[in-house]
């Protein structure tokens, strides 16, 4: 069991303040990624749960009790750090044995739970070796397997994965989260890598500048960003994100800028006038020469990424417009092909001027 | 003319070689000349045209020197009122006592310095400017205290005193050995439930061993050869052996250089062995970066 909840939390580093008033709750059993560009606090407060570090205010509470005092090891929670950080003078076996033996466990009784926890890490082979002979994987297989051997209620991940290369980190990927449904603990990933936080999380916690920006579901933060900020971060290739103004003519809300002028779906009606951001996502652009109101762009640059291929058009601005399509049927396009395009009119997101979200209920 | 790229490089390396040569010699030349008279026999110490190889090479004077043998002469009772093997003795259990002592709290005041800060960068400065005032400056003051409090001539006064001067190197050196270990090696035996005193003995000194060793035989070496505290604090009972050295400069009874050279090859040859036995780790502790980040 362990629900963590964290009040009004607060810590600055000299006159950099790392997490701003924080307030969140982690329910027993969830499996929540904070993410975030570096520097938004989200390792602080990981660090701060796991007591290497002593909020300036606020209370961490472990299951109902007051944590802030306890030391690290007195909080039942094990952690996996970013650089592995196994023991180089000790093999394989002594390193996960360390905490039983911290814990006084028998000598026999070691022996099984390491055996135990290698096997189901799969580093059974790897228990005479040194940490200095293992792979990026292998070792980090360890320093779970060393955290997972004292059976903590809480797993801290300080951005475990991202000193591996692309396909180990897709493994391990899957072996959190087998191990999480297998365990039934209390999971805190922290990491600034969105496709990590989109397939592992039950809930992300998406922060920037020590506060929060936004919490829900993966699908949630995907399909309803509150602001500019969030929107911009999740999702690969990013969402579209047209720099604008939103302007009222006889027919209706309508979005201007240098390369587009279309009318807004009726939901939008009551949005101000103003500048403000058009979000759409490149699988929500539509190729359709037919479609009324479509808009021409000149297409920059053709990717073939296999599975789908990705369109770049040429709009005004450091940021390319992005179209996706399924498989590799876009062989017949041109680089400086001017082609006509149409937005998917339920998709379509729009920012206000200072970035945030412009409420609207979408209409089914 | 001009050379070919390879010809000026030879050229470099041999006038390279021909300069380091010359300075190998000259740097050699004491060492070699105290190993070659300490075996020869007496009436080739002060020859001239100088020999440069004993003939017949003899160790009468290391018999002499360090076994007392039948050879024992006048002149070398009245200079050593003490047997050198007992001096031996004496700089052996001193030197490496205080050494250690030197170490072992060195390296806990730097494991404070380097991730408590206990002591600021001004402080940590000031501890090796303690090292900076002229041994001969406290000379008086430290055997005024050590009369009063019964040490000198003893060797728990030279041990005290070689501990207290080499605690800085310590600190300053081991620090730099523990700021090259990773925190979160050190978090993570903290959150798997080890005390500070086992992260300390279990994690960090064992992964910075290369490096206390290093310092080990650089603060041995300093202690092993001390020797003008020696010379202040001991009197007649205790004696180490640069003490025992000197004592043949100041011979009035003729310059027995064939058994001074004999002491000398003596002292020097345990620092040797003890550097050889340890090189792997000196080469390692000298080069940091042990610890695999």
């Amino acid at each position: 069991m362990a629900r963590i909840e964290l009040i009004n939390l607060n810590k600055s580093f000299g006159a950099v303040q790392a997490v701003r008033n924080l307030n969140f709750t982690i329910e027993d059993g969830e499996f929540v990624v904070f993410v975030g560009p570096s520097g938004c606090g989200k390792t602080t407060t990981l660090r701060m749960i796991a007591g290497f570090e002593d909020p300036n205010s606020g209370e961490i509470r472990i299951d109902g009790r007051v944590v802030n005092d306890l030391e690290p090891r007195d909080r039942d929670i094990g952690m996996v750090f970013q650089s592995h950080a196994l023991f180089p003078h000790k093999n394989v076996a002594q390193n996960i044995e360390f905490g039983l033996r911290m814990k006084k466990v028998s000598p026999e009784e070691r022996v099984k739970r390491v055996r135990e926890v290698a096997e189901m890490m799969r580093i059974s082979h790897l228990l005479d070796k040194m940490p200095g002979q293992c792979s990026g994987g292998e070792s980090q297989r360890v320093a779970l397997a060393r955290t997972l051997v004292t059976n903590p209620s809480t797993f801290l991940l300080d951005e475990p994965l991202s000193s591996l290369d692309a396909k180990l980190r897709r493994e391990l990927r899957a072996e959190c989260d087998r191990l999480h449904q297998e365990l039934k603990r209390t999971f805190i990933f922290v990491t600034h890598d969105q496709e990590e936080a989109m397939t592992l999380a039950d809930r992300i916690v998406v922060m920037r500048d020590g506060e929060i920006v936004q919490v829900g579901s993966p699908m949630e933060i995907y399909a309803d960003p509150v602001n500019y900020f969030v929107a911009d971060f999740f999702g690969s290739p990013s969402m579209n994100l047209v720099p604008g103004e939103f302007v009222r003519t006889g027919d209706g809300l309508r979005f201007r800028s240098a390369s587009f002028d279309i009318a807004l779906p009726a939901r939008f009606e009551t949005v101000s006038p103003g500048k403000g951001t058009l979000g759409i996502r490149p699988e929500h652009v539509r190729i359709d020469p037919g479609a009324e109101d479509c808009v021409h762009l000149t297409v920059r640059l053709i990717e073939p990424l296999g599975k789908d291929t990705l369109l770049y058009f040429d709009v005004p601005g450091d940021r390319a417009f992005v179209a996706v399509r399924e498989g590799l049927h876009m062989t017949d396009v041109r680089i400086g092909q001017p082609m006509a395009i149409n937005l998917d009119a339920h998709c379509i997101h729009l920012f206000d001027g200072e970035g945030r979200r412009i409420a609207v209920p979408r209409v089914a | 003319m001009t050379m070919t790229k390879s010809r000026r490089r030879r050229a470099t390396t041999i006038i390279r070689y021909a300069v380091l040569s010359i300075w190998a010699v000259i740097a050699f030349f004491p060492i070699y000349w105290m190993v070659s008279t300490s075996f020869k026999p007496s009436t080739q110490w002060f020859s001239w045209p100088p020999i440069y190889f004993p003939d017949p090479p003899t160790l009468s004077n290391y018999m002499n020197v360090w076994l007392g043998a039948e050879e024992y002469d006048q002149a070398q009772y009245a200079i050593s009122s003490q047997k050198p093997l007992i001096s031996m003795w004496n700089s052996t259990v001193i030197a490496t006592t205080s050494t250690f002592l030197s170490v072992l709290f060195g390296s806990m005041l730097a494991y404070g310095v380097s991730r408590y800060r206990i002591l600021s960068e001004a402080r940590m400065f000031q501890l090796l400017m303690l090292r900076m005032i002229p041994p001969i400056v406290v000379v008086a003051p430290l055997s005024l205290y050590y009369s009063a409090l019964g040490l000198l001539d003893t060797r728990i006064g030279l041990i005290l005193v070689y501990f207290l001067t080499t605690l800085p190197y310590a600190v300053w050196m081991t620090k730099s050995f523990i700021d090259e270990v990773p925190r979160e090696i050190e978090q993570a035996a903290e959150i798997l439930g080890a005390s500070r005193w086992r992260i300390i003995f279990e994690i960090i000194l064992p992964l910075i061993r290369s490096g206390l060793v290093a310092t080990f035989l650089f603060i041995l070496i300093l202690t092993w050869s001390e020797y003008l505290l020696a010379l202040i604090i001991t009197k007649t009972q205790v004696s180490t052996l640069p003490i025992e050295l000197s004592k043949y400069q100041g011979s009035t009874e003729g310059r027995v250089y064939g058994r001074q050279a004999a002491l000398a090859v003596g002292i020097t040859v345990p620092l040797m062995i003890v550097g050889l036995v340890i090189r792997k780790h000196l080469a390692r502790g000298f080069s940091f970066g042990m610890v695999r980040r």
